[in-house]
């Protein structure tokens, strides 16, 4: 059973577009990321995700490591 | 989830006011009892408060082997206390927190537009299920479930009308907070609110799939679609931090002056510059968003900015594509037009046809006498016929009347001829045979046709056309009355691409059409605008611009946005590399030090900011409640022009 998820983060933390290659840089190395796509303008985390090795609040402790707190969005 | 927001900013809030008080203190007993040990002591100590932070962040960069800012204000700050300089670094640690603080709840404001949108979503649904009700999150539910809509509650779902009566505020999704009646068979909108009623809503459409989740992910596909120019800046700001850092190393090892090397990497963040652009365009493509008019990008920001021509598809966009009755003629002197409308609609209320509707609403609406039909039968194509309380009536074409053997006489033919004449779509109306009326049908005119096609004028646009598969003479009709002199009619889809492309010989051409057969048309214009509130589908595909609200007016708000918008960006182009030429001279001029240019680079960050935000007060209309009067049910109905 390995089904990607997409889910959807949302900070209105990002003030400067540094983050982004940050964020981004930092969810790519957790387990089973297949893609992660930081948006700085709209505040929009996409990360495409096998929910089985990392779960969605295995993603927000990630983004918060960064420094930015993050909350999962239904679309 | 904003409680945790605000606690999380009042912390950072926490630091910035204590390290002010520290320096402050630091200041007090320096002036004092100067000379003394506690001067340094506490400025040593707001350092600290408010540059653990930036030195968190410093870490985590490193760790990834990334040099951010937060890494060169830690070593400037550092290397001031180093240096004996504690004043440097106390207001180096202390501006960059509170400036940082202050961008963030600035910038947090830029994009409360969308925050808006966002928290329409509807979280909740009550669901019919074998009998009962089930609270399910709204997403959970399935098309074709029954859900229940209490007065006041968001509608969870896009969905059909079942049962029950409402008004519904739609500005999420039309940006007009004007209520909207609905009943049976009448479609609804997740996130929109209802008032004064019970509603049982059969979900067509259900979490991401509804409308209002495809206007967030298209406003936010807008807001995130680079305009060229920001691509070349973010690269830009990709190389400026490391750039400076190297300068200051340089700078070091070429003059020993620690002192200016630390101040070259205070300014070693290209902050106002790298969202100079993006701040603008997420607050214009956001305000317009509110006003239920969807730009899909900044590239299309600026060439809705610089239109010059607009062309119209008349049907659906300067008039509503609905059709209402015109006319009612009598033909024979003891029929009122009272009495043929009445008995027309008595017929019409049992059919289907899209022309049964209007008669019956202009029925209603001018008071006529309501009689009851029977005997009710349809003649496909050409027209319905039923008993009207013993007598025989009849409602449709010229070709029904001659199956029935009802006589059309010459003077009923002109009168047919000249309605028909007009664009108007004619029924015959018999009563036991005889044609007694004529009732004569046409499209309407939006009611902001003319006020809109005026505040075009005024907004730069020199032409306005329309182009239209209909007659001349409705097109020219159209034309008169929205104040529009250029028209092509009789445009087969083709043709108006023709016509648009001949236009964008000598212009910048904007084409409005509600996507019906003018899809051609509205690819090959500089500006493809979709209008309507079924233009949504649509616009996903050719259109560039989106306005759902059906208000012509709605167009001028569009440029006037984009022009605003586009103004905006440049604003605060200039401004930030102003900034950071001003600095850099000023640095190796020797005159401006670590605090100062901090200083600066902070106020341009914030000026960036706080301009863009701007937008968003940007033409606000006045937004009363006119939910009262509605209850009342004495909504004041805009008079129909009918065309």
């Amino acid at each position: 059973m390995s089904t990607i998820t997409k889910t959807v983060l949302r900070s209105d933390e990002f003030s400067c577009p540094s983050c982004v290659s940050k964020i981004e840089a930092k969810l790519a190395d957790l387990p089973g990321v297949v893609s992660a796509q930081v948006h700085f303008t709209t505040g929009r985390i996409e990360v495409e995700h096998v929910a089985d090795e990392t779960t969605v609040d295995d993603l927000v402790s990630a983004v918060d490591q960064v420094g930015y707190l993050a909350v999962p969005q239904a679309f | 989830m904003s409680k945790l927001f605000r606690s999380l900013s009042r912390n950072r809030w926490r630091t910035v006011a204590v390290s002010a008080l520290l320096i402050v203190l630091g200041g007090i007993s320096g002036w004092m009892w100067p000379g003394n040990r506690s001067y340094p002591l506490f400025l040593v100590a707001a350092s600290v408060v408010a540059g653990a932070d930036i030195a968190r962040r410093a870490l985590a960069d490193l760790r990834m082997r990334r040099i951010g800012i937060e890494a060169l204000v830690s070593v400037a700050a550092t290397g001031a206390i180093l240096l004996g300089e504690v004043w440097e670094a106390a207001a180096v640690t202390f501006l960059f927190q509170a400036g940082a603080t202050l961008e963030q709840v600035t910038l947090r404001r830029t994009r409360r537009a969308l925050t808006h949108l966002v928290d329409m979503a509807p979280t909740t649904a009550i669901v019919v299920r074998e009998g009962s009700h089930v609270e399910v999150p709204a997403a959970q539910v399935t098309s074709g479930e029954t859900v229940l809509v209490k007065p006041g509650a968001r509608i969870p779902v896009d969905g059909q009308v079942v049962e029950g009566r409402a008004w519904t505020d739609e500005s999420s999704i039309t940006g007009e907070s004007t209520p909207v009646a609905k009943e049976p068979a009448d479609v609804v909108y997740a996130g929109t609110v209802t008032t004064g009623g019970l509603l049982r809503v059969e979900a067509t459409a259900t979490g991401s799939d509804t409308t209002l989740a495809r206007i967030i992910a298209r406003v936010e596909e807008a807001q995130e679609a680079k305009a060229p120019a920001q691509r070349f800046i973010e690269k830009f700001g990709r190389w400026y931090t490391p750039a400076v850092a190297g300068a200051a190393l340089i700078a070091f090892a070429v003059s020993r002056d620690a002192h200016l090397a630390l101040t070259l990497l205070v300014i070693g963040c290209p902050g106002a510059l790298v969202i100079s652009i993006p701040v603008s365009i997420v607050a214009g493509i956001g305000r317009a968003a509110q006003a239920g008019i969807l730009i899909k990008g900044g590239e299309h920001l600026e060439t809705t900015a610089r239109i010059d021509t607009v062309a119209f598809d008349k049907t659906g966009t300067l008039t509503t594509g609905e059709f209402q009755v015109a006319d009612v003629v009598p033909v024979i002197d003891q029929v009122s037009a009272d009495r043929v409308l009445a008995l027309a609609a008595a017929v019409e209320t049992l059919s289907e046809h899209p022309l049964a509707g209007p008669v019956v609403d202009a029925a209603q609406s001018r008071g006529s006498a309501q009689l009851e039909a029977e005997g009710f039968a349809q003649h496909a194509g050409r027209g319905v016929s039923a008993q009207v309380a013993g007598t025989s009536v009849a409602v449709g074409s010229e070709r029904l009347m001659s199956e029935l053997g009802v006589e059309v006489s010459p003077d009923v033919a002109r009168i047919l001829d000249r309605l028909t004449g007009e664009g108007k779509t004619a029924l015959l109306v018999a009563a036991e045979n005889r044609v007694i009326g004529v009732v004569a049908m046409a499209d309407t005119l939006r009611d902001d046709a003319a006020t809109g096609v005026s505040r075009l004028h005024r907004a730069g646009v020199t032409r306005l056309w329309i182009l239209t598969g209909d007659s001349e003479r409705v097109a020219s009709r159209v034309a008169t009355a929205s104040g529009i002199s250029e028209v092509k009619a009789g445009l087969l889809p083709e043709d108006k691409l023709a016509a648009v492309q001949e236009l964008q010989a000598t212009g910048l051409v904007a084409m409005v059409g509600d996507g019906v057969n003018d899809a051609p048309a509205l690819a090959a214009a500089d500006v493809g605008v979709a209008f309507g509130p079924g233009a949504t589908a649509v616009a996903a595909e050719t259109a560039d611009v989106a306005i759902l609200s059906g208000r012509v007016e709605a167009i001028a708000d569009a440029i006037e946005y984009a022009r605003a918008t586009t103004r905006n960006l440049r604003q605060n182009v200039v401004v930030s590399i102003a900034t950071v030429g001003l600095l850099l001279t000023g640095v190796l001029a020797g005159e401006v030090h670590m605090a100062g240019g901090m200083l600066i680079h902070q106020l341009s960050v914030l000026v960036v900011i706080v301009n863009a935000a701007r937008l968003l007060r940007l033409g606000r209309r006045k937004t009363k409640s006119r939910t009262e009067t509605i209850m009342e049910g004495s909504v004041p109905r805009p008079r129909d022009l009918v065309v």
